[in-house]
């Protein structure tokens, strides 16, 4: 299996760079090499945040790439900042609710509201995870690790990230 | 031992610890904030552990200087202008053969630049402080280097006496990767330089000309009897190079991927100091001299070309340059210019 | 005969490279007799700036460290947190304390270190030969104040006053050369001070003949008119 360049691109607080995480997580704990890395300018809130995962079965060198393999994009804004990682063979999945492009397009937003408005990322974690090599019970051992703490401070928190996963892969 | 999944800030925390720092003065500044905060939370459940946030880059380096003359293995972390700060008290420590360890997170510049990524304070951390370089500077390509490279700045400054310096970037600080932690085989002690009986008088201000001489020519012989001992680097490819790439850090693992990647017919062999100060000087001749074509990859507009060539001076030799300041460089890049370069030799 | 020196004072390195009538040579002779006294020594490290204090780098049998300008108290800071048994002096200039390391000043006023500064005031900067300190009065004349300082709704900086502004546990005191007694009783209560955990301030008003271009008589004249800008005594 090659590395699978994975580029997350959306408005800072969307939970960008909390799925680029847990699926660097699922795919370590699978026994597979993965990277991830943050890329964000100096506003502490607000603006573009860019998350960067690669998933391979070799060794990685480098945390960034010239090209994504799979470009998810989360709001309007991002398409700029990340237009430079656009390549010939990208697939894009896009929320749709709040933007249109071309790809796949999931009403994330929309689905996200008989939940809770903050798990939209979550659906889209459970369709994205469909289209990569890494297990979905890895993916929810990586959001254990990952929002571990959160769960247990609010455990309903817990319940309504999983029920948004099992929506998102299930789409 | 397993491996983990951790951030570069924290495995440098944890590397520290290993190589029994006690002590961590520091300012925020990204990308080098967590480190600050990890040691932080460490301090927080361990009384034997001291931390203090300072007022400024200069307290903090100031502030390790005091702390290790007590006998504290002590260190600070910086980046960008906070590194240009520091290098007032590096200057001293330099001077007065203190052994202080900084871990310095590169981030673009000059001035205020980005907060994310670069390999532009190579000039800055390898003779900073208007002084001859008497310091170690060490370059992670990798997080298990990181870890492993952390351990060895505190042993070498301990057993030597030079400031060390682990001279990484915001990438490697800032990226998530599996790393294993391996307990370090050896530790160097520390002990106060200050001494608990007895005094010494330290200075690092001189009245006449002849006296600094005489402790600068003392610096430079000790620096040159421990150079064989600390000097380190990687040569990675054709044992017959045609073109040999000159890289380090990160940017040097990108290299070897995109060396991986050539055609067996391509000769193109690595170079890589780990070790930027001292510099691995006849290594890197002898292996330069049986190549045709040197070829400089960094984030940065040559800082490092320029040592290796102060280095080489004297080899007849064609170079060429893939100098991208601030910007990371990814194996297809290195991969496009190699070819290139290889095809015009 | 032995002169009456301290006991932790190096005899070799005596006479000082101090200038002839520096009254700084009285400020560190009562520091070493206060060291006597508390039988603290071996515990003492001496830190010193680059100003005139640089001169002191080899004055005692003391564990000593001459800093950068303005870094002595960041570096006693680091020492005294890592070896609290330790009793750390930071003697620097107006020059060191009030401009290059103001916020040094202000930090550790804040954190309430339990360091001693102890600050030789003589209004000017003397090492580089008389420029303008944060401490050179209105219209006074320096090599870098030809016509006089200008004041520009300001005053000389009061070092104690923006110490004792900041903390209210430290002991801040100013003292004089020209009150020997009230001076060694301000050192010594300081560094008593150092050992109960808290900040101890200590500025010294000092005579600097050389900068001042005064004989001994103008000298102490001039040292008794700063006092107006400079009031001596505890800061309660």
């Amino acid at each position: 299996m090659n590395n699978t360049h994975v580029l997350i691109a959306g408005e800072g607080g969307q939970g960008v760079q909390t799925i680029a995480e847990i699926l660097a997580r699922a795919a370590f704990l699978e026994g597979k090499h993965s990277t991830y890395i943050p890329n964000f300018g100096v506003e502490q809130r607000g603006g573009v945040s860019i998350a960067f995962a690669q998933i391979s079965d070799k060794e990685i060198v480098f945390p960034k790439f010239d090209k994504a393999d799979i470009m998810i994009i989360l709001c309007h804004r991002a398409i700029k900042r990340a237009e430079r990682y656009f390549g010939k063979k990208t697939l894009y999945i896009y929320d749709s609710t709040l933007l249109k492009h071309k790809g796949i397009g999931i009403k994330a937003t929309t689905l996200a509201k008989s939940l809770s408005p903050k798990v939209f990322n979550m659906i889209i974690l459970g369709f994205l995870s469909t289209k990569l090599p890494i297990k979905k019970q890895s993916v929810i051992r990586g959001m254990e690790e990952v929002l571990g703490k959160k769960f247990r401070k609010n455990p309903q928190i817990r319940e309504l990230n999983l029920k948004a996963l099992d929506i998102g892969s299930k789409l | 031992m397993k491996k983990e999944f951790l951030m570069g800030s924290k495995i440098a925390v944890k590397a520290a610890l290993s190589a029994g720092a006690e002590a961590f003065f520091g300012y925020p500044i990204t990308p080098t904030t967590e480190i600050l905060e990890f040691w932080a939370r460490e301090a927080e459940n361990n009384k034997k552990l001291l931390f203090l946030q300072t007022e400024d880059e200069m307290a903090a380096g100031f502030a390790t200087i005091g702390a290790v003359l007590s006998g504290k293995k002590s260190f600070t972390a910086t980046a960008g202008p906070g590194n240009v700060l520091i290098q007032d008290a590096f200057g001293m420590a330099e001077a007065m053969r203190i052994p202080t360890v900084a871990i310095i997170g590169q981030r673009g510049g000059p001035s205020t630049g980005t907060v994310i990524y670069s390999q532009q304070e190579v000039t800055l951390t390898c003779f900073g402080g208007h002084g001859e370089g008497h310091r170690i500077v060490y370059s992670p390509s990798s997080l298990d280097e990181l870890y492993q490279l952390v351990i060895k700045a505190f042993n070498s400054a301990w057993q030597y006496r030079f400031p060390a310096f682990i001279l990484t970037d915001g990438y490697l600080l800032k990226m998530k990767d599996e790393v294993l932690l391996k307990k370090p085989e050896n530790l160097i002690a520390s002990s106060p330089i200050l001494p608990k009986k007895g005094f010494v008088n330290l200075r690092n201000c001189y009245s006449f000309e002849e006296e600094l001489y005489e402790v600068l020519e003392k610096n430079e012989k000790d620096y040159q009897k421990i150079t064989p001992k600390v000097k380190d680097f990687e040569i990675f490819g054709s044992k017959n190079p045609k073109i040999l790439v000159f890289s380090h850090g990160i940017i040097a693992s990108s290299v070897k991927a995109a060396i991986s990647s050539l055609p067996k017919s391509m000769k193109v062999a690595l170079f890589r100091p780990i070790t930027l100060r001292p510099f691995s000087q006849k290594e890197a001749l002898k292996v330069a001299s049986i190549s045709k074509k040197i070829l400089f990859v960094e984030s940065s507009l040559g800082q490092f070309a320029r040592i290796v060539k102060d280095n080489l001076f004297g080899l007849k030799i064609d170079y060429d340059f893939l100098y991208k300041p601030a910007l990371g460089i990814t194996p297809e890049e290195i991969y496009q210019k190699i070819k290139k370069s290889y095809y015009e030799t | 005969m032995r002169p009456n020196f301290p006991q932790c004072y190096k005899i070799d390195s005596k006479p000082s490279k101090f200038c002839p009538g520096c009254s700084q040579t009285l400020i560190l002779k009562n520091l070493g007799f206060v060291i006597d006294e508390l039988k603290i020594a071996s515990k003492v490290v001496y830190g010193c700036d680059i100003g005139c204090m640089l001169l002191s780098w080899d004055f005692f049998d003391l564990n000593t460290v001459q800093t950068h300008h303005g870094r002595t108290g960041p570096t006693m800071v680091g020492l005294k947190y890592a070896a609290p048994e330790r009793i750390v002096i930071a003697y620097m200039g107006d020059g060191g304390a009030y401009a290059i390391g103001a916020q040094h000043l202000v930090a550790s006023s804040m954190r309430n270190d339990p360091i001693t500064m102890i600050i030789c005031n003589n209004t000017v900067y003397a090492m580089t030969g008389g420029q303008e300190a944060p401490t050179t009065l209105c219209n006074e004349i320096t090599t870098s104040t030809i016509r006089g300082r200008v004041c520009n709704g300001s005053r000389p900086l009061l070092g104690p006053e923006l110490v004792r502004s900041l903390n209210k546990k430290a002991y801040v005191a100013r003292g004089t050369t020209l009150n020997i007694s009230q001076m060694k009783n301000f050192i010594k209560r300081a560094i008593l001070h150092q050992k109960k955990g808290n900040f101890s301030f200590l500025e010294i008003l000092s005579g600097c003949p050389i900068n001042w271009k005064t004989d001994a008589r103008e000298t102490r004249e001039f040292l008794k008119e700063i006092e107006k800008t400079f009031p001596t005594g505890e800061i309660p």
